[in-house]
């Protein structure tokens, strides 16, 4: 008995300093709602199904095409009597089709259409889901349920066996509100970005004239320096948030740290030592995609919803927008209309600017040395 | 295996293109993940390989377990040990099928609250696998194993004059060898680890079973590796693994004593045919990178999809490796950070303390990993690897 215990106690032991693994045991439930009609398709690993159902007619230990397509019909049964969708006027009849197989990074899995029709057109739909309830209790099914172009996700089984989705108030509006949120307290919180945009508008209301600053004549041309250096910065970040948002492109976040303390030093010392004055725009855009990057960080951090991503991707950005167009419609009046004062001139110009050079500096050299 | 085509295996790389070819890249990118299904062209194709127990021939077995507790308790033993040497976590499922029922009785056999905990804490879920042992060593106080699972939950969360009082519990009713290795190894995460590990170097190993051998070589291998003696930590855990070949915790706590010493080729070699088991593909992905080895990209694909899974099911239980994953293969210790202090709330190992301080260190926010040195100070810990890192004197 007492080998019994210790032999125990060294499995418990590992068990516990680092849990075993491959991925756990899940199944994939993927179902599209049109009117009264939801297509869906189960996805059960191979090992799920042998367990449930049992596959392996010779017993040899391998599960072969041949042997799965044998026992479709004792998977189509037990998949009627533990995957059930209904609604409140009653339960759907679900039709199977062909079974195919899908390989997934951790295996293959029996893929099985099928097709439900419901009593009436969907508004919210109840599903019971007991998958290998009596097998394996810590068997899971990952839901998404698509209806009107929206897409909601959900964790089957378990201790929520039944559960039941309003396909009327859409949790992508939950994703959108939360991830604007998200975006605008961002530009505020990183004060970084508004930074480096206020140096390249700090001269939008000024003309360089003669190796010198002087105030422009008329709101016009200021309103257009304005917004070619607001564009350019908003459709630059928005290319390189969405290329990293989708992993597409990815930076070390120490470069892209770095880099953009370095762009608030350029766009500063830019006003002291100008060397661009007509095509900020310029070094918006260029700079802008580097931004990009530093608010995709923010993002993955984050995560972006299974189903919502798009949606939370935009979202997010328009966040990032508003909150940067709050600031630039609170600053540039007051800019436009303090331009002829020596005060703009001749101290915020170069000795705000300098300030805020020297305070990138600090960060580009904390930044790049971590 | 045959090479997987699904699930974003084949979503284009692209570094700095032009945009709009990346946006189209983008689209593709999209479309590959979505799944896609085919009709395999032969019946004879082989799609999954069965390990030990995991099949329907079960069933009656299964049933009998519902009826009889001698049948229920070693099936779900098996089925525990299944999920250590194959790393496939069904297996703990399983088990705790077999035992629900028993699980489930007024008032519940100790034995079967025992194996529960250790299911339990296998899903890093700890404080429920203490509630569980806590109602065992209340109708059955001198359960030794109760008390040496309770001592392993209480060091994982770094509660060690708990885990020290657990295994002097475990002291009065087990036998003198394995106590000592309990104690001294919980001694040896405070202020006393040169004498902990002498004590344990001295220990007699005459009458031991391998696995118990193997355990005092993992604790020896663990301890020496916090002095600094690297020689010697490598003579332990070998001489673990020796003992113990499926233990891959040893493993793993090898790999990472070679990948210290940037010995990424042996790694390569002692993880080979271990990929199932994901702390084990973890250090096989960082021996991948360090080498510059093409299998890097499908490793970093697995370990992305385990954790994106694991997240979905709301149960990201592998935080630790994680994290490691962030910082060590993928560069971003931003979110490597933030996976390291969320582990760090659950799991207080040293290894957990090392990933958050290394981390922190890397995302230029050394001061984030104050709670981890924090606990090192309270305790005594003493660990080279961390000190080296921090220049930090415990």
């Amino acid at each position: 008995m007492r080998g019994f215990g210790i032999v125990l106690a060294l499995l418990t032991l590992a068990a516990a300093t680092s849990a075993q693994a491959h991925v756990a045991s899940n199944g994939f439930l993927s179902l599209q709602v049109e009117g009264a009609r939801v297509d869906g398709a189960l996805e059960l690993a191979v090992p799920d199904a042998e367990i449930a159902v049992g596959l392996d007619a010779d017993h040899d230990g391998k599960v072969t095409w041949g042997e799965v397509r044998a026992a479709q019909g004792a998977l189509v049964s037990y998949l009627r009597q533990h995957l059930q969708l209904s609604q409140a006027q009653g339960r759907c009849q679900l039709q199977f089709g062909a079974l195919q197989i899908n390989q997934r990074v951790d295996g293959n899995y029996l893929w099985q259409p099928f097709t439900g029709v419901c009593p009436a057109a969907l508004h919210e739909l109840t599903i019971n889901y007991s998958l290998l309830d009596q097998e394996d209790p810590s068997h899971r099914g990952l839901l998404t349920l698509s209806a009107q172009g929206v897409a909601q996700t959900a964790v089957l089984g378990g201790g929520r066996r039944v559960q039941s989705f309003d396909l009327r108030h859409p949790s992508v509006w939950y994703a959108f509100v939360e991830y604007l949120q998200a975006g605008i307290w961002h530009i505020w919180s990183g004060i970084d970005h508004l930074l480096f945009l206020l140096s390249l508008l700090l001269p939008a209301v000024l003309a360089r004239r003669n190796h010198r600053w002087q105030a422009v004549q008329q709101a016009a041309p200021a309103l257009l320096n304005i917004v070619k250096v607001v564009t350019a910065f908003t459709l630059a970040h928005s290319i390189t948030l969405s290329l990293a948002a989708f992993d597409i492109i990815r930076l070390p976040s120490r470069l892209t740290e770095s880099v953009i303390a370095a762009s608030i030093v350029v766009a500063a010392l830019n006003n002291v030592f100008p060397l661009v004055t007509e095509a900020r725009w310029r070094i918006a855009f260029a700079f802008g995609l580097l931004h990009g990057f530093g608010f995709a960080a923010v993002l993955s951090e984050m995560g972006l919803p299974q189903g919502a991503r798009l949606v939370s991707l935009l979202a997010f950005n328009l966040g990032v927008e508003a909150g940067q167009l709050a600031v630039v419609l609170a600053v540039m009046p007051v800019a436009y209309l303090l331009r002829s004062t020596r005060f703009y001139q001749g101290a915020l110009m170069p000795w705000g600017s300098t300030g805020i050079a020297g305070l990138a500096l600090v960060w580009l050299i904390q930044r790049a040395s971590g | 295996m045959p090479q997987p085509m699904a699930y974003g295996a084949s979503r284009p790389r692209i570094r700095g293109r032009l945009a709009c070819a990346a946006l189209l890249a983008m689209a593709a990118g999209m479309a590959a993940a979505a799944a896609s299904p085919y009709v395999p062209a032969n019946d004879d194709k082989v799609l999954a390989r069965l390990p030990a127990g995991a099949t329907h021939t079960s069933a009656p077995i299964r049933q009998q377990a519902d009826a009889r507790l001698d049948v229920a308790l070693p099936l779900a033993q098996f089925y525990i040990s299944q999920a250590r040497a194959t790393g496939d976590l069904r297996f703990l499922g399983y088990a705790e099928a077999v035992l629900s029922r028993w699980r489930s009785q007024a008032p519940p056999n100790p034995a079967v609250l025992v194996l529960q905990a250790t299911i339990l804490q296998s899903r890093h879920a700890f404080e429920a696998a203490l509630g569980e042992l806590d109602e065992a060593l209340r109708a059955r106080p001198d359960d030794a194993q109760a008390w040496l699972t309770r001592a392993t939950v209480l060091r994982v969360l770094g509660r060690y004059p708990e885990a020290g009082g657990a295994c002097a519990q475990f002291a009065r009713w087990a036998d003198a060898g394995v106590s000592v290795i309990c104690e001294q190894g919980i001694k040896g995460l405070s202020s006393d680890l040169e004498a902990a590990y002498a004590t344990l170097a001295a220990l007699s190993t005459q009458g031991m079973l391998d696995a118990e051998r193997a355990w005092r070589g993992s604790e020896l291998g663990e301890m020496a590796v916090r002095l600094g003696r690297d020689t010697d930590a490598e003579h332990w855990f070998r001489d673990a693994l020796a003992r113990s070949p499926n233990d891959f915790y040893v493993r793993a706590a090898l790999a990472d004593l070679l990948l210290s010493q940037r010995r990424s080729g042996e790694v390569l070699a002692l993880l080979q045919g271990q990929e199932s088991i994901e702390p084990l593909l973890l250090r096989l992905a960082i021996a991948q990178k360090q080498q510059g080895n093409r299998g890097l990209a499908r490793s970093a694909e697995l370990l992305q999809t385990a954790f994106a899974t694991e997240a979905e099911r709301g149960e990201p239980v592998h935080r630790r490796e994680q994290a490691r994953f962030l910082l060590e293969v993928q560069n971003r210790p931003q979110e490597a950070l933030s996976v390291a202090l969320a582990n760090w709330a659950v799991q207080r190992e040293p290894d957990d303390a090392l990933v958050l301080v290394n981390a922190a260190r890397a995302a230029g926010a050394p001061q984030r990993a104050e709670p981890a040195l924090e606990f090192a100070r309270t305790h005594g810990l003493r660990d080279v690897r961390i000190t080296a890192t921090t220049g930090a004197h415990s």
